[in-house]
């Protein structure tokens, strides 16, 4: 997408079509796109899943336990047949489902301050499969979104920037430091160990394709390395255009996915009585398990007019928001009606969950200008909290080698420094 | 990298540009491969969530292949409808004790979530998914006789079994009955919920019972040691 010209002599003339494309294959083999986008992505489902885990804390082992209600040998049967991927079915002793839990843990943090990004984004996927995957009939759309992002996520460069990676990456730049780091072969080594235990395992979990993908991202850790250290010539630019193109072809999944969540909810509604009429929000205001303020739902639903107007609101909304990509401007009021209307779900409805995992789905259309903004006050804040002087000793971070201002989500963002939202 | 003068324009560092000829064609393999991909990914995923259609009547074995299990959604909450009623479980069960066993009167397990969901701001999944999803499952899992639909019906009773149990056998129940249970007996209550003031629709209030068959309670049902919880 091209930004407006703001001097009309200067428009230029009809670039030739396979100069375009030319030049649409340099951009998505030269930089990963978005790189605010995918960090805030990344923030947000890190965030929600590690808040839902300590939330469950208590109550882990009624939920996914090998002695809960669904037991582990329920659960064996089922996933024989469904053949979904899991490792608490490698054992169904406490202890290992402790540690399991535990790791889940770890990996959302690790990916919510994004150490070690691309192996936290696998530990994040596997211990969010391991434990969805384990007790399948106790989620709802806030797990199912959760699930489908974390495995997009360890194919997307979402540490590119508001991550430890970034800032060790610009730390070792300042001081021009040439001696490989050591954490990420350590890690990369464990790993390794747990890769193998799990294709010892694959006959009791998990489809095929799902080993396929660990190995690649395994062993393409292991060749990029090699490769940094010993061919950093051609093979080396060669690897950054696989990297490139992988997590942009991904990045446009995970857009088109958030566009057909919302398609389909909208769509799907338009043909329900109770949406045409306008009543439908009243009946989740009055059903016992959503309800965690009934004077305060009851509220809402005593007026007619305004249960129809976001009744209305809503399904217009989920229905036009795909087609307002095209208008920077619409899309950005849309997502912050949409972002404030998951915000009422997660107090009025008490779906906090899925609300935040919806709200951090949203924010991979968030503008550009609004995302750097954001992070400016939220580095701003923390130096003011931590009482030191504003992060003179490191330079701002800025994904590696490219011109962040101009990888909006799709959209020409770079034009305009204060947007609807920011 | 030095930048190389490439005529009169500079040649770039990075991207499919800065490649020699092999390296490129490997470059644009992959470029043609990704996209292929992400398309195929899209459009089973968009014919997994579209109603049946030409294509899925066709390829449906096809898709579910594609998407199941890990790429399985589901946006259709409250659609095309919201629920429209409250839909409650409710459980009596024979108890052994002292002079022989004795039937409790009915326990609202439903009732239970709802009151720990009540001023919560941030409940359960064990609140708001665990018994409610296991009803929903249960009532698909099985025909309209009540008659258990393969392994998926069994597997579901027995779930609803051990929920069941935990929730009121033993010193930690939420409602604990004071004794070993022998049998037990289900019932799903519907309310549905009265139409709005400002409509003139009149709608049944009347609710509903289904009651299912009693069932023996065996070891098989209960937690398998006690000591892990």
């Amino acid at each position: 997408m091209t930004a407006p010209s703001p001097d009309p002599a200067a428009a230029p003339a009809r670039v030739p079509l396979d100069r375009r494309l030319a030049k649409a294959a340099q951009t998505v083999t030269s930089r990963s796109l978005g790189p605010y986008q995918t960090a805030i992505v990344r923030i947000g489902f890190a965030l929600t899943w590690l808040l839902f885990l300590v939330r469950e804390f208590p109550n882990r082992h009624e939920l996914y336990g090998p002695d809960g209600p669904w037991s582990f040998d329920m659960a064996r049967r089922l996933i024989a047949d469904n053949r979904a991927f899991s490792v608490l079915m490698w054992s169904d002793g406490t202890l290992w489902f402790e540690a399991v839990y535990g790791l889940a843990v770890l990996g959302a943090l690790a990916m919510l301050l994004g150490w070690h990004t691309r192996a936290a984004s696998v530990v994040f996927m596997v211990g969010a499969l391991s434990l969805q995957n384990r007790s399948v009939f106790l989620g709802d759309g806030g797990d199912n979104v959760v699930h489908l992002v974390a495995l997009y996520l360890t194919l997307v460069r979402c540490g590119q920037v508001w991550s430890l990676d970034a800032r060790r990456a610009a730390r070792r730049a300042a001081r021009d430091e040439k001696r490989p780091e050591l954490a990420g072969p350590v890690l990369w080594v464990v790993l390794g160990g747990f890769l193998v235990a799990a294709t010892w395992f694959s006959p009791v979990t998990g489809e095929w394709w799902m080993y396929v993908l660990l190995w690649v991202l395994w062993l393409g850790q292991g060749l990029w390395w090699l490769v940094e250290q010993y061919a950093p010539g051609e093979p080396r630019t060669l690897l950054d255009v696989l990297g490139h193109l992988t997590h942009n072809a991904v990045l446009a999944v995970l857009m088109a996915e958030v566009c057909l969540i919302y398609a389909t909810a909208g769509w799907y509604k338009i043909q329900g009585s109770r949406w045409q009429d306008g009543t439908a929000l009243f009946y989740p205001l009055h059903l016992d398990y959503f309800t965690p303020w009934p004077a305060l739902s009851d509220l809402l639903a005593s007026s007619g007019i305004m249960v129809m107007l976001l009744s209305y609101g809503t399904v217009i909304v989920q229905v036009a928001f795909p087609f307002t990509l095209f208008n920077r401007k619409v899309k950005n009021v849309l997502l912050v009606a949409m972002m404030l209307e998951h915000a009422g779900i997660a107090l009025l409805l008490g779906l906090p969950a899925f609300s935040l995992a919806m709200i951090a789905a949203d924010a991979v259309f968030l503008p550009t200008a609004f995302l750097v903004w954001l992070g400016t006050r939220a580095a701003r804040g923390r130096d003011r909290l931590l009482r030191r002087t504003p992060a003179a000793d490191l330079p701002p971070q800025r994904p590696a080698g490219e011109d962040a201002e101009e990888s909006g989500g799709g959209t020409g963002d770079e034009t305009a420094p204060r947007t609807l939202v920011g | 990298m030095s930048a190389h003068i490439d005529g009169s324009e500079r040649r770039p560092t990075g991207g499919i540009l800065a490649l020699s000829l092999p390296y490129q064609i490997v470059a644009a393999v992959a470029l043609a491969a990704l996209a292929v991909l992400a398309c195929l990914h899209l459009a089973m995923v968009f014919l997994h969530v579209a109603p049946s259609n030409t294509l899925t009547k066709q390829h449906g074995q096809a898709v579910d292949d594609w998407i199941y299990p890990e790429f399985e959604q589901n946006w259709k909450l409250f659609a095309p409808n919201p629920l429209q009623q409250n839909i409650s479980l409710q459980v009596r069960a024979q108890v052994a004790g002292p002079g022989g066993s004795h039937v409790t009167n009915w326990i609202d397990l439903t009732a239970q979530d709802a009151e720990d969901i009540r001023g919560n701001v941030f409940p359960s999944h064990a609140q708001q998914n665990l018994l409610r999803r296991a009803v929903d499952w249960y009532g698909t899992a099985h025909d309209d006789e009540g008659r258990p639909k393969g392994t998926r019906g069994r597997l579901s009773e027995e779930y609803m079994r051990r929920i069941v149990l935990l929730r009121i056998e033993g010193p930690g129940a939420r409602a604990d009955v004071g004794g070993k249970v022998e049998r037990i007996q289900l019932r799903r209550v519907s309310r549905p919920v009265p139409a709005p003031h400002w409509s003139d629709e009149k709608n049944s209030t009347q609710s509903s019972a289904r009651v299912m068959p009693w069932w023996d309670i065996t070891d098989a049902d209960r937690a398998r040691t006690e000591t892990s919880r």
